[in-house]
């Protein structure tokens, strides 16, 4: 059997089998075994058969022989020969035209066509296969049109000279694809037609052309669920749009088409409209859209000035925009002409300021005078002028407010065009020839003036006015070389006599933005804000406080100037003399604690320049004369207070711990000296019996150790040092404070200075073996809480010994004696955490929490349900302790064991914060996963209700089972909760009436989430 | 106070919503409860509990309902809801001959209860729709014959029922110009009285088989939520005491030859007395014999004018008063969650001359002294009656439990916003 | 302008401008003067107050204080109700102010009803939605208050060509309670009141 046969005989059965057939024939034309014009003979007879699906597949086995034949086997001749043969089969037999057109595609990378050819080919396609939609396959006419478009892209020129010589032909292509519905298909289409669009000349032809894509506008598509094409609406959108924009000789008919979609209702059709009609603007050419810019705002204004859907109003603006620029490009008439109307309109809606449309109009002109200096120049000198007048005989302060807001946003505009002090703007001026082109400078001088005088004699509740004037003045002074030093100085007295001088006021919304401006201006210009505004602040802040000025909120203001890079080490530096001289004056206790509060505060919300911290800059300026405070006790005795102590700690620590190691080592060998050169031997922890101020200092010390890296070396090695911390953590009369700093101490030692190997020995070495802290001190309080300080830090580093610390631990949940007081010691496992932190250097495993979890969490819940009822409650009390600090994800495995233990710790008498704890809890898992909780519908239910009733128990618990309460509608089965609905809708009507405001809030949002419930569904008409 | 008022029970188990009235059936003790949840509660007035529900009727609030009067062996309730359509709902009462049971029997049978069993089910009978929009009231006519409607619509309906559940209008009365609240028939005479949002009452009555209107009651200044008639024969109150003065007898003679009055109670916060003007040459038995005479055919007009007010107290809309039938006593309550008892009583000469009741100016000298005669005082009150609630409803009905001291002796029934009923004694002391 | 809609160009009120509780008292609270801008610093969970030295009970003493529902507290609860045709809530819209609102306490010792009497004041004269928006305040205020609120919507004297008519509607319970039965209405308030928070 010959090939063709074969072909034949397996194509419907199996067609890669057919295939497999083709490439045979291939090869063999290769090897020469095969003779081109034998395997052509070899089809006549099925070329004549009666049956057209015959003819098709031979023509379908010669393009596929073709495809999988090499380059080069052909010879220039025999693929003219083919080309001719495959022409004449398109020219007289519709059968097999997909194949056809894969022939020539084919044949066409094997070797260039000449112009000649590609024309006759386009031709005879157009003669013969016109339209195309005679085609009812998609892959047929998908074929055809990929031809097509490789002639349109290859062979450009051949096709625009068939187009150029003979008149008719453009209308027959154009109407060759009319009707085509397949997407794929049109995507090809549409970049088909682009070609004459966008190159050639079709002024003739521009309305079909136009209407031939334009019918499919708004162009909708929602693909298949397995798309092999993968094509999406947008895509087809995209092309769709690029065509229409594509020349300017459809400005005619595309923008009143377009226009007049505009006006339709659906949401979709306009955006689609809103966006070609800006590609339009982008592409037509500023002589083009010279011609319609009138128009096109006479419509889009509307999606602006009737807000509809703010992304429509944000489309037209940008069309808005873009007329202008592209206006900008071309003469200024045609730019005057077109901003003729709209600043007449603006102009005419700044009258009945403050409305929706007034502030629509703000928005317009802003866009609109962002574009460009010509655009920027002509508004601005149209309507600021404009401004004024109105704001002079403007009666209410609304009416001013509204005409400052566009004027504000006039300035924002500027800053577009003409940049700030830092970078340029648009229009790439510099110089202070700038100051002369910038139309602004011709305003700047009555804007300052009526802003700054807006403020300071307009009444302090007049916040939102006062606001929109302090954004102006902010705005004017970034403009580039428009204000002088000392117009912007001018700008920054009234900004810090705000801040300084004025009397709080509601929210104190206008303090609060005068701090912010002044931030920004330091930005733009440290050095004037270091010169003019740091004196101020300084003078208004006391050395001493004995005459009870309110420093407090300068100092407040002065630490977030630290929050521009530029002036941070000013600021830190001018803190830090005044605390100084205030030490000397004697300042009180807190006054003391806010300065250093505020220098704290620079370190960590300023934007403090890191590297100076690393080269340990601050560290001479800060950290050796803070521990030099520390160490002498000054008889002021400031540096007793612990709360004292604890801020310069967090000082230190703040700025020792990116520090080198080599760096740290200097101070590691005195932690607990401060460098008073005392022995540390003779100081806590060691001396058990030191000083009252002496032991004090261990709070600094806790965050210096906190500070070091792993690889500093401490001078003690850990298991002494560790012996000497619990046996000063046992004494007596330690203050609250400083033991718990030394058990930080332990907890810091055992993560970060205990290598893994030696932590089992050491620990169990410490903990359980017969000399044993346990078998020491019984399971006293203090025991368990020296327990606690090293079970956190062995789980964050996950050693393997916290198994058996835990297994202790909930053994003594069984006690009767001190299980309460173990029990609350879980809260402290998972607590987040202020010195065990990555910062400090510390090792802290991902996985500690789900560790916690998996090791803990079912134990409890076993052993809960066989506890007695004297030792029950603790459970609950150490599963809360837990779970509060679990994310759901954690907890979810474990669900179904957890729910009960959850509800009836909502039982507990006066454990309000273990109820707290469940309630979060409760709320996740309602929020997250439901469904677990339709079963205990009705006692979630009834105790949410009843925490809620009962007076008792703190507002917070009150408020958040409300919060869960609320949620239960959204998340559970409205048939599971419908039936509460009316029990439930009853007994919150107490809640209403709840003694707290907050309650009352969460109870209103609550109920009126189960009011909705029943409404849904039921509806007679 | 003279008197006091005491919560003898509340009903049980309350509705979980809104309750708008209570109809007290005319011969066995139940009560029917209309309800916003789409029900209506019947319980009992011997047990105080809940005998049955009557559901599935209408697809909104039960605004209204009504006991069909003179009924033998069955029970016939009306409803009237906010769904625009009334509904007749039946059930046989068991070993009931229909008549009142002497109490006695009540401790011996056991308490009356309508059993639960299935053929002592109420079942939906007939749905009588035609208003455009919610029904406020229904209301049989003393003789059970007629039955009326009103809605928000502005109209009154009047139908008739042929045979067993066969219901025809019989007439469409549209002389309201806003919502009409409630519907209420004259105790003896097939005389209609409807109140309305336009602030007025108005009185309807068939003249030769065609209903049309024959009085409008105006000088509320709000919504008329309810009107009620004084009770037929023998209207006591002034008369019990001592012995009357010549002019007393006449006062009384007069007022019989004008009929019984009417009580409205309105959102401007007061209740008016309504009388009846006689007609010279028209001898005041009238409102007794019921052929129609062809004396009044020319002219049914009647002429009813203000006879005084009742003393103000309700700080808020009332929406509900009723008159006792048995001691001529009323009872009003409202938003304002208060129950008042107002009693009628002789003034003494010297205050006569001095008081005026209001509206005065409007008559004519020799009513004056008449309608001076005597005035309204308050004999007992309650605020706060169902808590911080507003009170829908009240009405007088017979009383029926254990303790019940004697045939005559009348409870109090409150309806409220919190789904409560509640059952009140009134005591003299 | 709009056709559809009686109002289309509405003036609004700035949101910094509304009244508000915290504008009332909060921030004055703190003696100092400041914002409490250094108070998170050493952040709440500091080592330094561990759950052993602290006693458990977290109510804090203002916990007794009473807040008492006061005329901010209702502004509060109906401000946000958006109006029926502009996404503005009726506070900005000036449609409900705060002076407008007043709260009657209960008339006698015995008594505990109190009475809130809002007055809404719609954007022209002639709006037709005033009576929808009075019934959005009214049922916003029978959900949210507790019963011992007698609640009264009456539009603001002379700013509205049909006042009266309104006020006698609002102010009808048994009209109000049909309404809430009515779906298509019910969904226009669901609408309003969905801004609620």
């Amino acid at each position: 059997m010959s090939d063709i046969q074969l072909y034949l005989f397996e194509f419907d059965r199996n067609k890669k089998e057919a295939t497999q057939i083709a490439e045979q024939s291939a090869k063999r034309l290769e090897s020469k075994e095969l003779k081109l014009i034998d395997l052509i003979e070899s089809l006549g007879e099925y070329l004549n058969s009666e049956d057209g699906s015959i003819r098709a597949k031979t023509i379908s086995y010669l393009s596929e022989v073709l495809t999988a034949v090499p380059n080069k086997v052909l010879s220039g001749q025999q693929r003219n020969l083919l080309l001719e043969f495959t022409l004449s089969r398109i020219a007289d037999d519709g059968a097999g035209i997909a194949s056809c057109a894969r022939s020539l595609i084919a044949l066409e990378g094997k070797g260039q066509w000449d112009q000649e050819r590609a024309k006759s080919i386009m031709t005879t396609l157009m003669a013969h296969t016109h339209p195309l939609r005679q085609y009812k396959l998609q892959a047929e006419r998908y074929a055809v049109l990929t031809l097509i478009d490789l002639l349109m892209s290859k062979y450009r020129t051949a096709i625009e000279n068939v187009h150029s010589s003979s008149p008719d032909f453009m209308s027959q292509f154009i109407s060759y694809f009319d009707g085509e519905k397949d997407p794929r298909n049109l995507m090809v289409v549409f970049s088909i037609l682009r070609v004459p669009m966008s190159e050639w000349d079709i002024r003739s032809h521009a309305n079909d052309l136009f209407e031939s894509v334009f019918n499919y506008f708004p162009i909708t598509f929602r693909p298949p669920p397995d798309d092999p094409y993968g094509i999406t609406a947008q895509d087809l959108k995209d092309r769709l749009r690029s065509c229409i924009a594509s020349t300017g000789d459809f400005a005619p008919y595309s923008f009143p088409a377009l226009l007049d979609k505009l006006d339709s209702t659906a949401l979709n059709t306009k955006r689609d409209v809103l966006q070609a009609l800006k590609s339009c603007v982008m592409e037509y050419g500023a002589r083009t859209v010279s011609l319609y810019s009138v128009t096109l705002w006479d419509a889009l204004k509307f999606e602006i000035l009737n807000v509809q859907d703010e992304d429509l109003a944000e489309e037209a603006l940008q069309s808005l925009a873009e007329i202008a620029r592209q206006l900008s490009l071309n003469s200024t008439g045609a730019l005057n002409a077109y901003l003729r109307p709209v600043i007449k309109e603006c102009n005419e809606h700044l009258e009945d300021a403050p409305t929706k449309q007034s502030q629509a109009a703000g928005r317009m002109l802003q866009a609109i005078c962002s574009v460009s200096e010509m655009a920027s120049s002509m508004i601005i000198q149209a309507v600021v002028p404009n401004i004024f007048t109105l704001y002079q005989t403007a009666h209410s302060v609304a009416k001013r407010r509204g005409l400052i807001e566009v004027l504000v946003q006039l300035i924002k505009s500027n800053i577009e065009v003409y940049g700030d002090w830092r970078k340029l703007g648009i229009s790439g001026r510099d110089s202070i020839e700038l100051s002369s082109s910038n139309i602004m400078a011709k305003y700047k001088d009555q804007s300052l003036e009526c802003m700054l005088s807006a403020i300071s004699t307009s009444p302090i509740k007049e916040v939102s006015f006062r606001r929109v004037n302090l954004d102006g003045l902010l705005n004017i002074t970034k403009v580039r070389n428009l204000l002088s030093d000392d117009d912007i100085s001018k700008v920054i007295s009234v900004l810090h006599d705000i801040i300084i001088h004025e009397e709080s006021y509601g929210q104190d919304e206008l303090k609060a933005s005068a701090i912010q401006a002044l931030v920004d201006i330091a930005h733009q210009k440290p050095q004037l804000i270091i010169d003019k505004a740091f004196p101020a602040f300084m003078a208004r802040l006391p050395d001493t406080d004995s005459d009870g000025t309110l420093y407090v909120p300068i100092l407040e203001a002065f630490a977030k100037l630290s929050g521009e890079e530029k002036v941070f080490k000013t600021v830190v530096l001018r803190l830090w003399n005044k605390l100084h001289s205030c030490i000397q004056q004697g300042a009180s206790v807190s006054y003391v604690t806010a300065l250093l509060s505020a220098i704290l505060y620079t370190f960590t919300h300023g934007s403090p320049n890191v590297k100076a911290i690393e080269a340990g800059s601050y560290y001479d300026d800060l950290v050796l004369p803070l521990s030099k405070l520390v160490s002498s006790s000054l008889e002021s005795g400031l540096f007793e207070d612990e709360q004292i102590l604890d801020l310069v700690g967090r000082i230190c620590n703040y700025i020792v711990r990116p520090q080198t190691s080599e760096f740290q080592s200097r101070i590691s060998s005195h932690i607990y000296n401060h460098l008073d050169g005392t022995p540390q031997e003779m100081l806590p922890p060691f001396n058990t019996n030191a000083t009252i101020q002496k032991r004090r200092r261990m709070i600094v010390s806790t965050h210096l150790l906190a500070a070091l890296r792993r690889d500093v070396s401490l001078q003690y090695s850990s298991l002494p040092l560790l012996q000497a911390l619990i046996q000063f953590s046992t004494v007596e009369d330690l203050s609250p404070k400083v033991r718990a700093a030394t058990l930080r101490q332990i907890s810091i030692i055992t993560n970060k200075y205990i290598v893994t190997a030696d932590l089992k020995s050491t620990i169990s070495s410490i903990l359980f073996e017969p000399e044993g802290l346990i078998s020491r001190f019984g399971l006293s309080s203090i025991s368990i809480r020296i327990t606690f300080a090293f079970a956190k830090p062995i789980l964050y580093r996950n050693g393997a010994i916290i198994n058996s610390i835990f297994q202790y631990l909930l053994e003594m949940l069984d006690s009767k004696e001190s299980g309460a007081t173990v029990a609350r010691g879980f809260s402290t496992l998972l607590a987040p955490d202020d010195i065990l932190t990555k910062e400090n250097h510390c090792i802290i495993s991902s996985l500690h929490k789900q560790k916690a979890f998996s090791l803990l969490i079912p134990h409890l819940a076993s052993s809960f349900r066989s506890a007695d009822i004297t030792t029950k409650k603790n459970y609950l009390i150490a599963a809360s302790g837990i779970l509060q600090w679990l994310s759901y994800t954690i907890i979810e495995p474990e669900l179904q064991s957890l729910l009960p233990l959850l509800l009836q710790s909502l039982d507990l008498q006066g454990e309000e914060e273990v109820k707290e704890a469940s309630l979060s809890t409760l709320l996740s898992i309602l929020a997250q996963n439901p469904k677990v909780v339709e079963e205990h519908a009705s006692s979630v239910i009834t105790r949410l209700l009843s925490i809620t009733a009962t007076k008792t128990n703190p507002s917070k618990l009150r408020r958040e089972s409300l919060k869960c309460l609320g949620i239960i509608p959204n998340q559970l089965k409205t048939e599971t909760i419908l039936p509460y609905r009316r029990e439930v809708l009853k007994r919150l009507t107490a809640a209403l009436d709840d003694g707290k405001r907050s309650v009352r809030k969460e109870a209103v949002s609550c109920r009126s989430k189960w009011s909705e419930l029943d409404e849904v569904g039921e509806d007679d008409d | 106070m003279p008197s006091h008022l005491t919560l003898l029970s509340p009903l049980r188990p309350p509705c979980s919503t809104r309750t708008w009235l209570s109809a007290p059936h005319p011969t066995l003790p139940l009560l029917a409860t209309a309800s916003s949840d789409r029900t209506v509660r019947v319980y009992s007035l011997t047990s105080f509990t809940l005998l049955s529900t009557i559901s599935g009727g209408h697809k909104r609030s039960i605004r209204t309902c009504a006991w069909k009067p003179g009924t033998k062996g069955e029970s016939v309730l009306a409803t009237g809801s906010f769904d625009a359509s009334a509904g007749i709902w039946r059930k046989w009462e068991r070993g009931s001959s229909g008549l009142v049971r002497d109490p006695d029997d009540i401790d011996g049978g056991g308490d009356y209860d309508g059993g639960e069993d299935e053929e002592d089910e109420y079942n939906f009978s007939v749905l009588l729709d035609g208003h455009d929009s919610e029904i406020k009231s229904v209301a049989w006519s003393s003789g059970g014959q007629y039955l009326a409607t009103c809605s928000r619509d502005k109209t009154v309906w009047i139908w008739e029922e042929l045979e067993d559940d066969n219901f025809e209008t019989i007439a469409v009365l549209n002389e309201h110009e806003g919502d009409v609240k409630f519907v209420c028939w004259h105790p003896s005479e097939d005389l209609l009285a409807s109140s309305s949002y336009d602030d007025t009452v108005r009185l309807y009555k068939e003249d030769l088989d065609d209903w049309t209107a024959v009085a409008c009651l105006s000088g509320h200044e709000g919504t008329v939520w309810c009107v009620d008639f004084e009770g037929d024969k023998p209207r006591v109150g002034l008369k019990d005491g001592k012995e009357l003065s010549e002019e007393q007898k006449k006062f009384i003679e007069e007022r019989e030859r004008s009929g019984p009055r009417l009580a409205s109670s309105s959102d401007d916060m007061t209740i008016r007395i309504w009388r009846r003007r006689t007609r010279e040459g028209q001898n005041g038995t009238s409102s007794h014999d019921r052929i129609p005479s062809i004396l009044k055919s020319n002219s049914i007009e009647e002429d009813w004018y203000e006879e005084a007010q009742l003393p103000k107290t309700h700080d808020r809309a009332i929406y509900a008063v009723s008159w006792s039938k048995k001691s001529g006593l009323i009872v009003s309550t409202g938003s304002d969650g208060k129950i008042l008892v107002y009693q009628e009583r002789w003034k003494s000469p010297k205050e006569t001359t001095e008081s005026h009741s209001p509206g005065a100016e409007s008559m004519d000298v020799d009513k004056l002294s008449i309608s001076t005669a005597t005035e309204w005082v308050i004999i007992a009150e309650v605020e706060g009656a169902h808590d911080v609630f507003e009170v829908n409803h009240v009405n007088w009905a017979r009383r029926y439990d254990r303790g019940r001291r004697n045939d005559e002796e009348e409870v109090i029934i409150t309806t409220g916003d919190d789904g409560e009923v509640k059952v009140w004694t009134l005591d003299h002391d | 302008m709009d056709p559809d809609k009686d109002n289309a160009n509405p003036t609004i009120i700035n949101p910094s401008d509304l009244p508000s509780r915290r504008g009332i008292s909060e921030v004055k609270k703190r003696d100092d003067g400041g914002t409490g801008l250094f108070d998170h610093l050493v952040p709440a969970y500091s080592y330094l107050n561990d759950p052993f030295d602290q006693p458990l009970s977290s109510s804090d003493s203002e916990d007794e204080t009473v807040e008492a529902i006061d005329e901010q507290e209702i502004y509060d609860l109906i401000a946000t109700i958006s109006d029926p045709e502009h996404p503005l809530s009726l506070g900005s819209l000036a449609v409900v102010n705060l002076p407008d609102i007043h709260i009657q306490p209960p008339t006698s010792s015995r008594s505990n009803i109190s009475t809130v009497l809002v007055e809404i004041t719609p954007t022209i004269t002639h709006c037709s939605l005033a009576t929808v928006i009075g019934l959005g305040v009214r049922v916003r205020l029978e959900q949210a208050l507790p019963p011992r609120f007698r609640v009264d919507v009456r539009i603001k004297k002379g700013t509205h060509s049909t006042d009266e008519a309104v006020n006698k509607q609002l102010g009808d319970k048994e009209r109000v309670a049909a309404a809430l039965e009515n779906g298509t209405l019910m969904g226009v308030l669901r609408r309003m009141l969905a801004t609620c928070k």
